[in-house]
C-alpha cells in the first residue's frame, strides 16, 4: 500500500499528504493531555467528519492544539504542508488518522 | 558424420510426428479426442500412441485410426466383436505396404468391411415389401442395384408373400401378438422381429407357419451374409455401379457433411473420401478446404463469419503444419466426456499431456459424480479432481492457462449451453498452497436474490476469478441474524486472499509500475508469502476488537450498523461508527497493535478497506468461538 494517500498538482509544487507522519504527529502532539478532554475532542472531531464539514473540523483543532507551550510543533508543520479544502475522500483519510493519533495516546505514556 | 547426421534427421521427423497441442482449442480438442479414441478402442495410453507414431506413422492414422474410428460410430448403436480388434492389431504389424493407400484399403475392406457386416445386413434385411425396390416409375431404385439384385428380390418376394398369407390366415392372433389395435394396414420390420420373436401360445398352424417365417428369414440372411463376405470383404471386387448397394450405414450428427456420411454416396465413394480426410487432400473434396461451422460446430459458418477477412477460413496454410488435421478435427467431440446432469465436459490447457491426466481422473471419477444426484456436488467433485491433479503435478503446469469446456447439445441446429470456464494462472498458484487451498475448500451458506438459503463453495468461486466478498458479506449478515454459523476461517482465507490479490493488481496498475520494475517479473511468487502473514497479523489485531465491551448486545449492535455502513461502501461511515464506539474503551483505542492495524489496514487503504472491515465485523460477533 503506498504511504502517500493524497497527490495534487498546484502550479509547479505537488502536494502529498502522508497519512502516518501525520498520525505519529497528532499520536505525539496529544500525548501529556488529559483523557476526558481528549475522548470529548475526539467526540467532536468525529462528529464533524461525519459531516464533512471541514470548516469545523479545522476550527476545532486548530483551537486545541493553539498551545504554544504544548508538543504541537510537529502536528503544526503537518498541517501547515498539508493544509487545503480536500475532497471527501481525501478528507475522510486525513481526518481519521488524526483522531486515530489522538485516541492512541489514551491512558498516558505506557501505551507508547 | 553421417551417423550423426542420420540422427539428427531422425530425431527432426520424431519431432514432426510428436502429437502436442497447437494452442488454438478446438484443434487441441481434437487431438486429445484423438488420443481418446485410440485409448479407448486399443487401450494404448498416450506413450504407447505416441512409440507407434512415431514409429509407424502411417499404419497408425491409415490402419488403426480409420478402424477405430468407425467401431466407435459403430458401437454406439449395437456391440460390437472385439476379437476383431485382435486381429487387425497382428496384421498390421506383420504385414508391410507399399503406401498409404494400399494400407488403407486394406484395413477398409478386410476390417471395417467386416466390422459393419451385421449393421449392413440388417439394413437390407429391413425391406419388407418387394416392390418398396422400386420407384414411382417402376424402375429399380439405385440403392438395390447391383449384380445379384434378381435373386435378393426374389427373396425378399417370397418373404412377403408368406406373411402376406400368414397376415389374412390369423388377423386376430396376428392381432393380439402385435398389440394393434386397429387392423394391420402394413406389415413393419418392428412387426416381423416381434412375430418372430414372439414366445406366447398360439395355434399350430400359426406356429407352424413362424417356423417357415423363421426358415426363410433366415435363408435371406445367410444369402446376404455370403454376398457382403465374398464380394465385399473377400474379393473387394464390387463395380462403381454396386458401391451404393454396399453403402456402409453410418450417419452423424456432427460431420453431416463429410461424404462418407452422406447416404447417396456408396461404399467406394465412402472409401475414398474417408481416405481423403485422413490424407488432407484438399483437392479431392470440397469440405477440407475450408474451417467453418461444417468441420466443427463451434464456429461460425462462412455466412456467419462478420469480417470479410476471415471468411473462407483456407485451411491450405495449416496442411504443411498439420499432415493429419482432418484426424483430430472429426475427433473433437471424442475429447468431451458425458456427465448426467453436466453435459459434456473438457478440461483443457495448452500441454496435452497435462489436459489429457485430469480429464483420464474426471473419468475415473465419472461413476461417483453420476450416481450424486446434487449437481452442485457433481461440479464440486470435478473440480476437486482438476485441483488434486494441479498439486500433484506442480512442477509441470505452472505455466498454463486452464479451461473447462462444457455444452449440453450440439448439433447442426442446436447449440445449448456452451460454457468456457477459465482459470486464471493467478488462482492456480494461489490455491497450490495446501493450508489456502484447504480453507477455501469449504461451503458456506448464503441468501441468494430470490431470499433463498443457498450454499456456495468458496474454492469453485474462486477458481472460477469470481470475487468472494460479496457471499462473505452476504453469509455475516446471516449470521448475525442467527441463521447460520460463522465459518471463521474459511471466511478469513477467503477475505484476505481477495484483499492480496487486489493490492497486487493495483500495483501493478499503477501508471509508474513499468514492464520492467521489480515487482513485474517477480509476479505472484510473493503472493502466497504475503497471504499467510496478513492472515497471522489479521487475526490477531482484528480479535482484539472484542474487547471493545463485555456486553454481548453491545457488540452485537455494533456490528450491525458497521455492517449496514458496509453495506453502502461509506468508509466514512464505517470508520465514525467504529470510532465513536472505540473512543468509549480507551484500553483497546490505545492498544499499540491494534491501533497501528487500523491506520493501515482501513484508513490507509485505498482498495479494499471493505474487506479489513468485514473481518472485524466477524470478530465482534464471536469469531473463531463458533469455528
Amino acid at each position: 500500500m503506498s504511504e502517500n494517500y493524497w497527490e495534487r498538482v498546484i502550479g509547479n509544487t505537488k502536494l502529498n499528504i502522508y497519512l502516518k507522519d501525520l498520525k505519529d504527529a497528532a499520536l505525539d502532539g496529544f500525548k501529556d493531555e488529559s483523557d476526558n478532554y481528549k475522548q470529548k475532542l475526539v467526540y467532536n472531531l468525529l462528529e464533524t467528519v461525519r459531516n464533512n464539514d471541514q470548516k469545523k473540523f479545522f476550527y476545532i483543532l486548530i483551537k486545541a492544539i493553539n498551545k504554544p507551550k504544548g508538543n504541537f510543533k510537529e502536528l503544526w508543520e503537518e498541517l501547515k504542508k498539508c493544509y487545503d479544502v480536500m475532497p471527501e475522500e481525501a478528507f475522510v483519510n486525513f481526518a481519521y488518522s488524526i483522531i486515530l493519533g489522538i485516541m492512541a495516546t489514551y491512558g498516558g505514556e505506557k501505551n507508547e | 558424420m553421417r551417423a550423426i547426421q542420420g540422427e539428427v534427421l531422425q530425431d527432426n521427423e520424431n519431432m514432426q510426428n510428436q502429437l502436442a497441442f497447437t494452442g488454438n482449442w478446438f484443434i487441441d480438442a481434437g487431438i486429445l479426442g484423438f488420443v481418446n479414441l485410440m485409448e479407448e478402442v486399443y487401450g494404448w495410453d498416450l506413450n504407447e500412441l505416441q512409440n507407434r507414431i512415431n514409429k509407424e506413422p502411417e499404419k497408425v492414422y491409415y490402419g488403426y485410426f480409420p478402424f477405430a474410428y468407425l467401431y466407435k460410430l459403430l458401437g454406439r448403436t449395437q456391440e460390437v466383436n472385439p476379437e476383431l480388434i485382435k486381429k487387425l492389431d497382428k496384421e498390421l504389424k506383420d504385414k508391410i505396404f507399399k503406401d498409404s493407400q494400399e494400407l488403407f484399403d486394406f484395413v477398409w475392406f478386410s476390417f471395417i468391411c467386416a466390422l459393419f457386416k451385421d449393421s449392413w445386413i440388417k439394413n437390407k434385411f429391413k425391406l419388407i415389401y418387394h416392390d418398396d425396390a422400386y420407384n414411382n416409375k417402376k424402375k429399380l431404385k439405385k440403392q438395390f442395384n447391383y449384380k445379384n439384385t434378381q435373386i435378393y428380390l426374389q427373396k425378399i418376394g417370397e418373404r412377403e408373400k408368406l406373411i402376406t398369407t400368414i397376415q389374412n390366415e390369423h388377423q386376430d392372433e396376428i392381432k393380439e401378438i402385435l398389440k394393434s389395435k386397429k387392423g394391420l394396414t402394413k406389415f413393419e420390420y418392428e412387426d416381423l422381429e416381434k412375430l418372430i420373436n414372439y414366445d406366447g401360445d398360439v395355434s399350430k398352424e400359426l406356429k407352424r407357419s413362424i417356423e417357415l417365417l423363421k426358415e426363410k428369414n433366415f435363408d435371406i440372411m445367410n444369402f446376404l451374409e455370403n454376398e457382403w463376405e465374398n464380394n465385399v470383404v473377400k474379393q473387394q471386387k464390387l463395380t462403381k455401379k454396386e458401391s451404393l448397394f454396399y453403402r456402409i450405414p453410418i450417419d452423424n450428427s456432427f460431420y453431416k457433411n463429410f461424404l462418407f456420411f452422406n447416404l447417396k454416396k456408396g461404399n467406394l465413394e465412402q472409401k475414398d473420401s474417408f481416405y481423403n480426410m485422413i490424407r488432407f487432400n484438399l483437392n479431392e473434396e470440397e469440405i477440407l478446404k475450408r474451417m467453418d461451422k461444417t468441420v466443427n460446430k463451434f464456429l461460425l459458418s462462412e455466412k456467419e463469419f462478420s469480417n470479410i477477412n476471415y471468411t473462407k477460413l483456407s485451411t491450405e496454410p495449416l496442411k504443411k503444419q498439420f499432415e493429419y488435421l482432418f484426424v483430430y478435427l472429426v475427433c473433437f467431440i471424442y475429447a468431451f466426456e458425458n456427465y448426467r446432469n453436466m453435459g459434456n465436459v473438457l478440461f483443457y490447457s495448452n500441454d496435452l499431456g497435462f489436459s489429457y491426466r485430469i480429464n483420464n481422473r474426471m473419468k475415473l471419477y465419472k461413476k461417483k459424480l453420476e450416481d450424486k444426484r446434487n449437481s452442485n456436488l457433481i461440479f464440486r467433485i470435478t473440480w476437486q479432481q482438476i485441483i488434486n491433479s494441479l498439486v500433484e503435478y506442480k512442477s509441470s503446469w505452472s505455466l498454463e492457462n486452464m479451461y473447462i469446456i462444457s455444452y449440453q447439445t450440439l448439433d447442426n441446429e442446436t447449440q445449448e449451453n456452451i460454457e468456457y470456464i477459465g482459470i486464471p494462472k493467478l488462482q492456480a498458484s494461489i490455491i497450490l498452497d495446501d493450508k489456502i487451498r484447504e480453507s477455501l475448500n469449504n461451503i458456506i451458506q448464503f441468501r441468494s436474490k430470490n431470499f433463498e438459503n443457498r450454499f456456495c463453495w468458496l474454492l469453485e468461486e474462486f477458481i472460477k476469478g469470481k470475487s468472494l466478498y460479496p457471499l462473505i458479506l452476504n453469509h455475516v449478515n446471516l449470521v448475525i441474524n442467527n441463521e447460520t454459523n460463522l465459518s471463521y476461517y474459511s471466511a478469513i482465507y477467503s477475505l484476505i486472499t481477495e484483499a492480496n490479490i487486489l493490492y497486487f493488481r493495483s500495483e501493478n496498475e499503477k501508471p509508474n509500475s513499468s514492464i520492467f520494475s521489480e515487482n513485474y517479473f517477480n509476479n505472484y511468487k510473493g503472493l502466497v508469502q504475503d497471504i499467510k502473514e496478513d492472515v497471522r497479523r489479521t487475526s490477531y489485531c482484528a480479535s482484539l476488537i472484542k474487547i471493545i465491551s463485555n456486553d454481548e448486545d453491545k457488540k452485537s449492535r455494533i456490528a450491525r450498523e458497521l455492517i449496514s455502513a458496509l453495506k453502502a461502501k461509506d468508509k466514512n461511515l464505517f470508520l465514525n461508527i467504529l470510532l465513536k464506539n472505540l473512543n468509549e474503551s480507551k484500553e483497546l483505542a490505545s492498544n499499540d497493535s491494534f491501533n497501528r492495524w487500523l491506520m493501515e489496514k482501513i484508513i490507509k487503504n485505498n482498495v479494499c478497506f471493505e474487506i479489513y472491515g468485514l473481518i472485524l465485523v466477524m470478530n465482534l460477533i464471536g469469531g473463531r468461538k463458533n469455528e
